[in-house]
């Protein structure tokens, strides 16, 4: 009955709209500013690659060689590398170059191709290879003593932030995948006011269950439908396992977190002895497709599937009935109940939600790793809750947007991904990651009292 | 109006991003033109692993090259992330101990499309399909047979024998087979009564230690798979008031154990040279990148090592 | 104190406040809800430093840093939350703090001592060992005001001490209040309840908006010219009661029993008609009203709706059948506090405007806007936070949920608790519309003339009994039904109509 004083009534429409963006999503500027500070800090030289580093080369090639010269091209044994030496040999012959080669492959590989050149006495007026390559060749080339002298020519460089190079960006989404889609089903729990804490062990069972299914049903020459049925079962397990916890939770009221602190040793036990202790690798190599495969826009399946289940999460819990019943059984258990609302019902969905999320979860990395093994998912509990709560979802419950969580996983991957490539060490990175979720929490204290 | 929300962040920016970028000063910067390494070994708490990547670190050093080492700590999906940043910083040669063997397989996948050569060290990677240059590792299995011998001549050839296992790992696993091999070779009276999986670290091996002196009251010795399962096991004898009954042969030869040995606590280790591992690696890789050939395996042969090593070793001398 | 002005960001609590009170004189204090009654209080009590003003005790200018200096200089105050260890016992709880301690050890004998002397004084018997949690609630009102009395205070404030307590227990108190007056200590007194106002202050301070509207001795003062002060506008009367035809029974109850709290109640409540339901706190009202909601499961019994038989398992299958339960405790289980108010609105009836689980949104806020305007929910817009209402648009935003779950019968408990006298009297309103529509209503409430002023029947309960009934509501006076409500059955007359 105390008088709202500090609700003020003169505040308008706009500015209202403003601090509700920032209470809802002002981690999105987290995450910009860092992805700013970590595209400044890895502003760096980089190295051509592909039918670009061939036309960055061929105007230096034609200033520095003489028309009609033999040019060998020397690369790695990759795609890419491929597509250089192509675009450059054709370059070299519209320019009136003779191109020689190209060889490509292992040092071994190269050593052989120049012996070979100088074997033959061609005169050779250059050598050109990627930015990648040039140490090795200039190494090799010391030890064929007829081109020793010869001209290594490279791609000249260019400046570019490492961090924000689309194959490192790739990374960082395909980094994150697994936990960004468990935290789905997490950010559920958490605003029902729960925890799920056996996710990380229901990885390493829908890992090794899907694994051993595979193996059972022709391993390595087993087809698609078996892989799909296994992955399948593995997931549905999960969402059984997710049954249960809610089950123990809803009928015998035991709290959440010894709930399945319980479910999670028994999942990581039964992961444990499903594989008796190793990992399952009999899987064929199409299995990879989900986890490793990019077949829309070069968008990574996982991450297409991860932005799908966010989509999907986003709708249902903003504009289905579930979704509100989801937050008012968080935000007052009674008062949902006796809005008629089936509680126990509702609690139970979101840990099968969090278990089917999990065994999914479990599935991208079997498919990531080609493997299953009992080891998954050690500590991801953890990883995912801290995506959850530096997402905004109060761990009180009744709070919480399925979006701020994506942001969550994305400011963790971001974090993580942007030491490595500055060369910060693993044992910081802890420290780092655990002073970000006290961050989180203490930012979310913040806001609550500013708004009140 | 700048809500406590607003002003809370900014309060909070420019500590995180101090944060996020670390000891940001000492990285080694992919631009200068010294060829990379980056190496992931499965955990930098092992004194092997130290040993190993310091040997590697310096032995590189003094050819050119410079060193980025990760562990992965026995989180497999943080390897394959490891990697795919190498594969990003187009490192020259990727150097892994991997934390499972088989799921590793992607991973080296993902460096051979990109054409960056990878060597493994210790521990073997077994998938199909993938081109590692070569695996540079202790002779495990010979190493297991020695360890076979040690025990025998502890328990003074018959009696009940357990062994605490890791058999998640493959060089455990040629650890293992070369021991029953060489217990079989001998036809040797012994009884393997207990055989239960430590982790490979000391508190777990610790507690299964404890299970199985409860279980086995008459048990002669304990194999166990590196040293800190020898300690946990140790810890676990003198707990139980068994010391010198229950004789314990360990595997590696950390200092902790060389110490233990001499005390008597440890019977014998099989000791590997993670110094040599680390060394080998290193010339392996300059041969490849000299296009000289270099073996698909590369064995350091282990040692026994036994109490008279330890009260003659110096590095025990100098340490105390 | 004159002159007191509070602001908090951007709103002035206190707008140049005068107070003076003598020794010896009970100071009524009344206002809506938000007229600035909790933050004078916090002034004086040196939660709040005022940005402006003096205050002067006994002559002398004082200010305060702290609730412990107001506490120095004798002003006590006995929040509506108490301030009290549930785990201690109600002597420790007297003398925390400022213990009697010999050689730094507590003397408990001197305490006991000390605490029987003061329960003595207010002719209240609380052993002094027995822990606080054990207590009622007046008796830990007690407590508190012992508590202050031991630290030597000479002027008491108490907000709102009676909402909480039943009719006997607040004679009680006002007897105690008197017996204290006596002794020379000050006290301030905050209510919204009128008749209390009216038995026990010798001046009444109105305040509204922050301000100071006037303060006025007792006498000559009538209850309309007090309400159209505090709201600052005229009301016809208090309870607007409308009478209208009674109708064919709706819901009848026989023998409903849930074994401790309820026993064998059987009541039939008819179309049209209001029925008052009232009793101390503890004889059961609530629990019935959750038997008949279905929020507990009875042991025995059975109810009727329309004749037919109704098996209730859970809240879900009253709301299905056309029950609704206007809650007691709005926060703890009408709410979601941290949902919109359009959110608690929907809350039960999203089916409504739900189409194969997906909610059409512009039909919620259609539907809610029209409550808005009919209910005249003061809100700055429908996603405002629920939390940040006042109490009686919290009120207004729960009926509004359940008239749109268009329910027969209808069970308002308590609907008027912590709400001020403008809103009270919209409810009412609201109350006679729906029974002028032929629903069927059950009004719990603690507050007798509002029993008496709303009812068409009055059931009171005691010891989880009906035990009686009072027909003739218009003749019907607050003894009777106290009488009924302590179970002295043999002295109170059945009133027939």
């Amino acid at each position: 009955m105390l008088p709202r004083l500090s609700s003020p009534p003169n505040r308008t429409r706009i500015q209202q709209a403003v601090s509700q963006f920032f209470s809802n999503y002002g981690m999105l500027l987290v995450l910009l500013l860092l992805c700013t500070y970590y595209a400044v800090v890895t502003l760096e030289e980089q190295n051509p690659r592909g039918a670009d580093a061939a036309e960055a080369l061929l105007d230096d090639l034609t200033a520095r060689v003489p028309a009609g010269g033999t040019v060998l091209i020397a690369t790695k044994a990759n795609e890419e590398d491929r597509v250089f030496a192509a675009a450059l040999a054709e370059g070299l012959r519209a320019a009136g170059y003779t191109p020689a080669g190209p060889v490509e492959g292992t040092p071994q590989d190269l050593r052989q191709a120049l012996e070979a050149v100088a074997a033959q006495g061609r005169p050779i007026a250059a050598i050109a290879t990627t930015r990648d390559n040039a140490a090795i060749v200039r190494n090799l080339q010391r030890q064929v003593t007829s081109l020793a002298e010869t001209p290594v020519l490279t791609p000249a460089s260019y400046r570019w932030p490492t961090f924000l190079r689309a194959d490192n960006i790739r990374n960082v989404a395909n980094q994150i995948v697994v936990i960004a889609i468990i935290a789905v089903g997490m950010t559920m729990v958490i605003i029902t006011a729960g925890i799920d804490l056996s996710v990380g062990s229901l990885i390493a069972l829908s890992a090794v269950v899907a694994a051993y299914l595979i193996q059972a049903m022709g391993g390595t020459e087993a087809g698609t439908g078996a892989m799909l049925l296994a992955s399948a079962a593995a997931i549905l397990l999960c969402g059984l396992v997710g049954l249960f916890s809610g089950f123990v939770i809803t009928r015998f009221r035991v709290p959440p977190f010894i709930a399945t602190l319980g479910v999670m040793q028994i999942a990581s036990g039964l992961a444990y002895i499903i594989s008796e202790g190793k990992s399952i690798s009999a899987i064929p190599d199409g299995y990879v497709w989900l986890g490793r495969g990019a077949d829309l826009f070069s968008l990574p399946n996982a991450v297409v599937l991860m932005i799908l289940i966010y989509a999907g999460a986003h709708v249902l819990m903003t504009r289905t009935t579930l979704g509100r019943y989801i937050y008012a059984v968080g935000g007052n258990e009674e008062a949902a109940r006796l809005s008629g609302i089936r509680v126990h019902a509702v609690l139970v969905f979101v840990y099968v939600v969090a278990g089917l999320l999990a065994g999914l979860g479990g599935i991208v990395q079997a498919s990531q790793l080609k493997s299953g093994a009992p080891t998954y998912g050690l500590m991801y509990e953890l990883y995912v809750i801290a995506a959850v709560v530096i997402g905004g979802t109060s761990l009180f419950g009744g709070e919480g947007k399925i979006l701020g969580t994506l942001i969550g996983a994305f400011i963790i991957a971001v974090i993580q991904n942007g030491m490595n490539l500055t060369g910060v060490e693993s044992y910081t990175q802890k420290v780092v990651l655990g002073f970000v979720i006290l961050g989180a929490v203490l930012l979310d204290m913040l806001k609550k009292r500013g708004l009140r | 109006m700048p809500t406590f929300a607003s002003r809370g962040i900014l309060l909070l920016l420019p500590f995180l991003l101090l944060a996020c970028g670390g000891s940001g000063g000492d990285r080694p910067a992919a631009t200068t033109d010294r060829p990379v390494i980056g190496v992931s070994v499965l955990t930098l708490t092992h004194a092997f692993f130290q040993d190993l990547t310091a040997a590697l670190e310096a032995e590189a050093d003094a050819h050119g090259f410079d060193v980025v080492i990760t562990a992965c700590e026995f989180d497999i999906a943080r390897q394959k992330n490891q990697v795919s940043d190498f594969v990003v910083r187009q490192v020259d040669a990727i150097v892994l101990a991997p934390c499972d063997s088989r799921a590793i397989g992607t991973s080296i996948l993902e460096a051979n499309a990109a054409g960056i050569p990878v060597f493994t060290t210790d521990i073997a990677a077994l998938s199909e399909g993938i081109d590692v240059v070569t695996h540079v590792a202790t002779d495990n299995y010979e190493g297991g047979r020695l360890a076979a011998r040690a025990i025998l001549d502890a328990i003074g050839g018959s009696g009940q024998i357990a062994i605490i296992d890791h058999p998640e790992v493959e060089s455990v696993i040629m650890r293992t087979n070369g021991f029953f091999d060489e217990l079989e070779a001998r036809s040797a009276p012994v009884e393997v009564v207990a055989r239960l999986p430590g982790g490979g670290v000391k508190d777990r091996a610790f507690r299964v230690a404890e299970d199985i002196l409860q279980a086995h009251p008459d048990l002669d010795a304990i194999f166990a798979i590196n040293d800190d399962t020898a300690l946990g096991a140790v810890a676990a004898i003198e707990k139980a008031g068994r010391a010198g009954t229950v004789r314990v042969v360990g595997f590696d030869g950390t200092l902790e154990a060389r110490r233990a040995i001499r005390d008597g606590q440890i019977f014998a280790d099989v000791i590997q040279h993670p110094d040599r591992i680390g060394r080998e690696t290193v010339q392996a890789i300059v041969r490849y990148m000299n296009g000289e050939p270099v073996e698909d395996e590369i064995l350091i042969a282990p040692s026994l090592y036994t109490q008279q090593d330890a009260l003659a070793d110096p590095l025990l001398q100098e340490s105390e | 104190m004159d002159g007191i002005e509070k602001s908090f960001p951007g709103v002035k609590a206190l707008k140049g406040v005068r107070l003076t009170l003598h020794a010896g004189e009970v100071l009524a204090v009344v206002g809506e809800n938000g007229a600035g009654k909790s933050t004078l209080i916090k002034t004086l009590a040196g939660v709040h430093r005022p940005d402006a003003g003096t205050m002067m005790l006994d002559g002398q200018p004082v200010s305060f840093a702290s609730p412990h200096e107001a506490q120095q200089a004798g002003i006590a105050v006995i929040y509506q939350e108490f301030n009290l260890v549930p785990a201690l016992s109600a002597r420790e709880n007297i003398f925390l703090g400022h213990e009697r301690a010999r050689f730094g050890v507590p003397d408990r004998r001197a305490e006991r001592a000390e605490a029987q002397r003061l329960f003595e004084r207010m002719k209240v018997q609380i052993d002094p060992d027995a822990p606080v949690r054990s207590l009622s609630v007046a008796q830990q009102q007690v407590v508190e005001i012992a508590k202050a009395l031991s630290l030597g205070a000479r002027l008491l404030v108490m907000d709102e001490p009676t909402a909480t307590l039943t009719p006997g227990e607040v004679d009680r108190l006002l007897a105690i209040i008197r017996d204290l007056q006596r002794d020379g200590i000050g006290i301030i007194y905050i209510s919204h309840r009128l008749e209390e106002v009216f038995a026990v202050a010798d001046r009444v301070m109105v305040m509204r908006d922050g301000e100071h509207i006037d303060t006025l001795p007792r006498q000559g003062l009538d209850r309309e010219r007090l309400i159209e002060m505090m709201v600052g506008r005229s009301l016809e009367q208090e309870f607007p009661k409308a009478r209208h035809a009674i109708g064919a029974p709706r819901l009848e109850v026989r023998g409903l029993t849930r074994r401790g709290v309820v026993e064998d109640v059987s009541l039939t409540l008819r179309r049209g008609e209001v029925l008052g339901l009232t009793g101390l706190v503890g004889a059961g009202r609530t629990e019935l009203a959750r038997l008949l909601f279905g929020a507990d499961p009875a042991d025995a019994g059975e109810i009727r709706l329309d004749g037919r038989p109704l098996a209730l398992r859970s809240p879900r299958d009253a709301i299905a059948a056309g029950i609704s339960l206007l809650t007691e405790d709005r926060k703890a289980q009408g709410l979601v506090l941290m949902l919109s108010a359009r959110e608690n609105f929907a809350l039960p009836n999203l089916s409504h405007w739900s189409r194969r689980g997906f909610i059409r949104q512009q039909v919620e806020r259609a539907r809610f806007a029209h409550y808005i305007e009919s209910l005249k929910i003061k809100l700055s817009h429908q996603d405002q936070t629920v939390r940040n209402l006042s109490g009686g648009n919290q009120q207004k935003v729960l009926i509004a949920r359940w008239l749109e779950a268009n329910a027969d019968v209808v069970i308002f408990d308590e609907p008027t608790r912590g709400i001020d006298v403008g809103a009270k009297y919209e409810i009412y309103l609201l109350i006679n519309e729906l029974a002028a529509a032929g629903k069927a209503i059950l009004m719990i409430s603690s507050e007798l003339p509002e029993v008496l002023g709303m009812s068409d029947r009055i059931l009171v309960m005691h010891e989880g009994r009906i035990s009686g009934e009072i027909t003739d509501v218009a003749h019907a006076t607050q003894e009777q039904i106290l009488a009924l409500a302590v179970g002295r059955e043999d002295k109170a007359e059945k009133v027939e109509g």
